[in-house]
């Protein structure tokens, strides 16, 4: 399942988004234009459905409805999100949700609405009566109450497969080095090892060998990529380094490089079956290379499975005439906020696709640099 | 992208594109693409001609050591082939005899005499090294670092050369005067005048 169309309302820098989505998404715009807000929706979603998590919890961590709310908007409209989940092999919309938060200045956030479509038909209107005489039940969605979602549980699931990743390989290699709370859920990749270790063997090796097959391209001389542990349990990765040593030297993931750990949390994220997955710059510490082959291989990872929506500023990524005007979103700031577009919308981008360049070359600028960036000598 | 007509402008660097903002009319939206030199458009030439079977596209390029405009149009993209949405123009030799057309102002920019600067730029066989070397004779040193390469350094210019001129080109750079002294600039700028995108 993907999530194959987005509405926004005054969620952060969009006071208003309607887009379609595809099995890959790749997010361009300057710097501060609110590529990240619009991947915090999905986290959002996630963090409402996840096992433990409410909408209170996902909106206080983001500091209350007014700081999610668009600073654009006027007065204090609500916030609103609609998204539609759509059967990949069928292309046939399964489910719609939709709701729309507020909070007035000494409440707790509420719902305005919640509404969930089972294919055409409307399955979940509220506020219902139950709302209304008990207006606290607008506190919580029936998405994150196990006891009111089974009429909808599928979507519960498919927002819990989501799994925002920015992997930090410092924090993979030390993570014992990092004193204090771990950053919740994870997404820098701190236990990432102990994840490794923890699924199941024939799951992993497979994973790894897969692993190791990709990397050849970044990196040919790595073999033999494996888990272990040592002494002391601690989970570790490890592969043989072939060079000048007939033999090859065994090394550890602390000696790995920068690139290839990160490659390594990423191909394993792509593996991981029916997931929304959520990249926010994978570009980061790779090289031109594997950079360019990168969309493929999320294609052929990730497959027809689950969804891939990830954030860039590569233009070598963004090289690959196999990316289509309607896999990007380019969000463009202006006076009334950040507006979202797909790229194949907009007819002077479709010509230059047309006419056979890549989407660096037909997106990439100036949109998606400060507009005097020439002049500043900085480009 | 906006309500008036729109035409992707395909540069070749930051200088180029200084110069462009300047002399293309008000009147329609501007999409810039490229930027990324001389290869890059020879490369995509092609890509840009199908592109303008249905939006106005326009190519600058220089010229460099080839022999004259007609020739390196025909060598990349004969005439004939052109959609009739390109308007593909070459600066005779490089953008930078454009910038030296302005006599007075660029040398009295340098601190040097105007007229140390040859009356027939389009005819200046390298200009952008001409003009580095009109820089050395300059008594400005932070010009003179920014423009000229560092003594023994193998860069083909100073590390601000295109900062430096594209802010004399947005600041100083009079049109008028430059059209004066170079032909070609002024037979770009009559075609741009010329260029109907609407059709």
């Amino acid at each position: 399942m993907i999530i194959s169309h987005i509405t926004l309302k005054n969620w952060r820098n969009f006071q208003s988004a309607d887009v379609n989505l595809r099995n890959r998404v790749f997010i361009v715009g300057p710097t501060a234009s609110g590529k990240s807000n619009f991947l915090d929706v999905f986290r959002f979603l996630w963090d409402i459905a996840k096992p433990g998590g409410s909408l209170q919890k996902a909106i206080c961590d983001r500091g209350g409805v007014p700081e999610i709310r668009s600073l654009t908007s006027h007065g204090s409209p609500n916030v609103e999100i609609e998204v539609s989940i759509t059967e990949t092999d069928t292309n046939e919309t399964l489910w719609r949700y939709a709701i729309g938060i507020t909070q007035s200045d000494y409440d707790n956030p509420y719902l305005t609405h919640e509404r969930v479509w089972k294919k055409h038909k409307q399955i979940l209107n509220r506020p219902d009566d139950n709302d209304i005489k008990d207006k606290l039940r607008l506190t919580q969605t029936h998405l994150e109450q196990v006891g009111l979602n089974q009429p909808f549980r599928d979507i519960s699931e498919f927002f819990n497969s989501i799994w925002y990743l920015q992997l930090i390989p410092q924090l993979i290699r030390y993570p014992a080095a990092f004193s204090g709370p771990s950053i919740p859920d994870d997404p820098c990749g701190q236990n990432f090892l102990e994840r490794v270790s923890k699924t199941p063997e024939k799951t992993r090796k497979l994973r790894l060998k897969k692993i190791e097959e990709a990397l050849h391209i970044a990196v040919p001389q790595l073999k033999h990529l494996t888990d272990t542990k040592d002494e002391s349990s601690t989970p570790h990765l490890e592969a043989i380094y072939e060079h000048w040593k007939q033999k090859g030297a065994r090394q550890r993931e602390d000696q790995f490089s920068d690139g290839t750990l990160r490659l390594i949390g990423l191909f394993w994220a792509l593996l991981d079956e029916d997931s929304l997955l959520l990249l926010e710059e994978p570009e980061l510490s790779l090289n031109i290379e594997i950079i360019s082959k990168l969309p493929a291989l999320i294609h052929r990872l990730h497959r027809q499975k689950g969804q891939v929506i990830l954030s860039t500023h590569s233009a070598d990524l963004l090289l690959d005439k196999g990316i289509s005007g309607e896999e990007v979103l380019l969000l463009s700031p202006g006076p009334d906020g950040t507006v979202v577009r797909v790229a194949s919308s907009i007819r002077e981008i479709r010509a230059l696709l047309e006419g056979g360049l890549s989407i660096a070359d037909a997106v990439l600028l100036p949109e998606t640099v400060p507009q005097d960036i020439h002049d500043l000598g900085a480009s | 992208m906006s309500s008036s007509t729109s035409i992707i402008v395909v540069f070749e660097d930051d200088l180029s594109k200084a110069v462009l903002k300047k002399i293309l009319p008000d009147k329609y939206t501007y999409i810039w693409r490229s930027g990324r030199g001389f290869g890059y458009i020879k490369k995509n030439i092609n890509e840009y001609n199908r592109t303008a079977k249905t939006v106005p596209v326009l190519v600058l390029t220089d010229l460099d050591r080839r022999e004259c405009a007609p020739t390196l149009i025909e060598v990349w993209l004969p005439f004939h082939r052109h959609n009739p949405k390109l308007l593909f123009r070459v600066a005779v030799r490089e953008v930078e005899s454009w910038v030296l057309a302005d006599r007075d102002r660029f040398a009295r920019s340098l601190g040097i005499k105007g007229t140390s600067i040859q009356v027939k730029v389009d005819e200046i066989d390298d200009p952008k090294e001409y003009l580095i070397n009109l820089a050395r004779r300059s008594n400005k040193r932070e010009l003179r670092e920014a423009i000229v390469p560092g003594k023994g350094s193998e860069a083909d210019h100073g590390p601000d050369y295109n900062g430096y001129l594209t802010q004399f080109i947005r600041e100083y750079w009079d049109i008028q005067e430059a059209i004066c002294n170079s032909p070609s600039l002024k037979r770009v700028i009559k075609a741009v005048e010329n260029f109907q995108p609407e059709q």
